[in-house]
């Protein structure tokens, strides 16, 4: 790929973001992150992956961390950082990828070959997606929703002075109950093909 | 009524403040110091004398201040400026030293005497942390010895976590032996008058004493883990010359020799009558005077923030101390123990470490200074037995928990940016027991020594 792309997807949880990440990585042909990136860190680190990946997108415990000058003792903070510099350092490089959450859209804004997308879906599509991916009954599945969007939103908001799947955030916000997991993915691939089209000078002064 | 309430009040919206860290602390001190003024002296109490008294400026301007022919204290009540200029003096000494390349150079001099060997790294570096301890504060001991653990732990492939933990215990202890390792014991030492002598041969002993039982103890519980055989240790000799740390020669010398010269006027001030005031204001001087084209940068370095907190926070406490609640505490403390000093010291030792192992330890004993004041003019208990223990429980407490003390966030914190993150589990295994120990010694010694 010759011009830089970085597509920073989040989701809710069994709206099938990760699935329409996974696609359209494939699509573009360029890497998908997402817990897989505590690899990469872990790798450069010559530390166990393992260790890293329990505190992956959680949001730090109020009550049993501090911060001192900068310093936080919260795991969750300090891997989440770690995440956040890897990211600037693979946008700095100029390197392609695809993003799902980690608060990339925020982290990466500055970067005018970023496009951030978020895929929501309808609560009863969510639980039937859940319900099916995971094997379990529709009151586990709710919990489940209801705990990892939680968690998503607090740590999103705890890093981020925006808020987790506010649509001001995001330059596109698509609901993949609507349409399909497959279709979402066409639909983002579209804008993203117009946006990087309009992207080049050239053409925003035609348009 | 309403002005103790609202003290209370005041310091309660305070602490929780600081927990939930929605702003930085010396903003809510500060915050909440302006809040005492305005509603607990003006509007509640409506005196001027207890605004003034706290403020405490015109202490400045005494002779006493700066140069005491007695064993003089510093008023108890208010801002504690002699503790601010002292903290503010070495602030820009150790800046002054970090520039040069001082710390850095002496962990690497120390890896090297050791022949980079894993176990004698952990013993040398845990007895360095507590020597560094006494004289300098805990934060920038760790900010450097955890740095350079890191750095050995990759280049010798072992596991920095034991190493690190060690060594923010070391600290914590190793400030606790000196009237200048640990904010609570300058401010102890400052407001009842207890010289660096004092400190070094009363919890300087008991710290020694636990010292020697704490390296053991640490040996045995990860001496496993760390018995990694170093190789190639000429390979390392070349990366880690101590040399290559000093950034500018002259500037090293200069602040090595401050450095000594701070020691010396701290060992010596009960003689030669300098305050710690003094001694603060003079070494930052001299180092700001030598510094050269370096005085911008190391002015810039230094920690204003907790100057700020420092002084909202006495503000705060004033306002409890003022109003009489801290009276209340101490004579609650007193009912309890119906007098008996055996039963006392355990309270405060015991209330000083938990506390302290979960709050910021400043506040807690900067609160729990007026209190012992108060319990021993009522019960006649000797008041240095009560500040040794209370130095102790609030200094050593701290260790017990990654969020105890600021050394403890900033080594967790440390190891975790290099990939070893630290979970409360793994951190509190090894510490809390060690700081029972620590605590339990300290209080044996008081009851055998003092009782």
């Amino acid at each position: 790929m010759s011009k830089q792309l970085i597509i920073s997807l989040g989701r809710e949880f069994g709206s099938g973001g990760h699935v329409v990440a996974k696609l359209l990585a494939e699509h573009y042909q360029i890497p998908l992150y997402d817990h897989n990136l505590l690899k990469d860190i872990a790798s450069e680190h010559h530390v166990d992956a393992e260790d890293l990946k329990k505190y992956d997108e959680h949001p730090r415990n109020l009550l049993l961390s501090r911060t001192v000058n900068g310093f936080s003792n919260s795991p969750e903070e300090n891997v989440a950082h770690m995440q956040f510099d890897f990211l600037r350092k693979l946008s700095a490089k100029g390197e392609s990828f695809v993003i799902v959450g980690r608060c990339a859209e925020t982290i990466l804004k500055d970067n005018p070959n970023m496009i951030s997308i978020f895929v929501l879906g309808d609560m009863e599509q969510k639980i039937a997606r859940t319900m099916e991916c995971n094997n379990i009954s529709r009151e586990a599945a709710i919990k489940m929703i209801e705990h990892h969007n939680k968690t998503r939103k607090h740590y999103h908001n705890h890093y981020c002075e925006t808020k987790w799947g506010d649509s001001r955030n995001y330059e596109l916000s698509i609901n993949s109950s609507r349409i399909g997991i497959r279709e979402t993915a066409n639909i983002v691939a579209q804008y993203i093909d117009t946006r990087r089209n309009i992207s080049e000078p050239d053409n925003m002064l035609r348009g | 009524m309403l002005a103790k309430i609202l003290a209370l009040s005041i310091f309660i919206i305070m602490f929780a403040l600081i927990i939930s860290e929605k702003f930085e602390r010396h903003f809510i001190t500060l915050g909440c110091g302006l809040a005492t003024i305005v509603l607990v002296f003006g509007v509640s109490m409506r005196s001027m004398s207890a605004f003034l008294e706290t403020l405490n400026v015109r202490n400045i301007f005494t002779v006493g201040f700066w140069y005491e022919t007695a064993s003089s204290s510093e008023s108890s009540s208010g801002i504690n400026w002699a503790t601010i200029l002292f903290l503010a003096g070495m602030m820009i000494m150790v800046e002054g030293m970090a520039l040069a390349g001082f710390f850095r150079w002496l962990c690497m001099t120390i890896a090297k005497a050791v022949h980079y060997k894993v176990i004698p790294i952990f013993l040398t570096f845990m007895v360095m942390s507590f020597v560094l301890a006494m004289f300098i504060d805990s934060i920038t001991v760790i900010l450097f010895l955890a740095a350079v653990t890191v750095e050995l732990a990759q280049l010798l492939k072992f596991n920095p976590i034991p190493m690190i933990l060690s060594e923010i215990f070391c600290a914590n202890l190793g400030g606790s032996a000196t009237m200048c390792g640990d904010p609570p014991n300058i401010i102890i030492g400052t407001s009842l008058g207890y010289t660096f002598t004092d400190f070094v041969t009363n919890t300087g002993l008991m710290a020694i004493l636990s010292l020697v039982v704490v390296v053991v103890f640490f040996y045995f519980c990860y001496r496993k883990q760390l018995s990694h055989p170093a190789e190639h240790a000429d390979e390392l000799a070349a990366k880690l010359s101590p040399k290559s740390a000093i950034t500018n020669k002259r500037a090293f010398i200069i602040s090595c020799i401050i450095f000594v010269c701070a020691i010396s006027m701290l060992i010596t001030h009960a003689k030669t009558g300098l305050t710690v005031a003094f001694i603060g204001v003079f070494i930052a001087l001299v180092t700001l005077l030598t510094a050269g084209k370096s005085i911008g940068t190391i002015l810039k370095r230094v920690d204003y923030k907790t100057l700020l907190f420092f002084i909202g926070l006495f503000v705060v406490v004033g306002g409890l101390e003022q109003t009489g609640i801290l009276e209340l505490i101490a004579m609650f403390i007193g009912k309890i123990s119906g007098g008996n000093m055996y039963l006392m010291i355990a309270i405060i030792i015991w209330i000083s470490a938990i506390a302290s192992a979960f709050v910021d330890n400043i506040p807690f004993a900067a609160t729990m200074i007026p209190v012992i004041k108060t319990l021993s003019a009522t019960t006649g208990a000797d008041l240095s037995v009560l500040a040794w223990t209370l130095a102790i429980g609030t200094d050593i407490g701290g260790s017990a928990t990654p969020i105890g003390a600021s050394a403890n966030v900033v080594g967790t914190s440390i190891a975790a940016r290099e990939g070893h993150p630290i979970s409360w589990k793994k951190y509190c295994m090894a510490s809390v027991p060690a700081t029972i120990i620590v605590i339990l010694i300290s209080m044996v010694c008081i009851y055998l020594r003092y009782l």
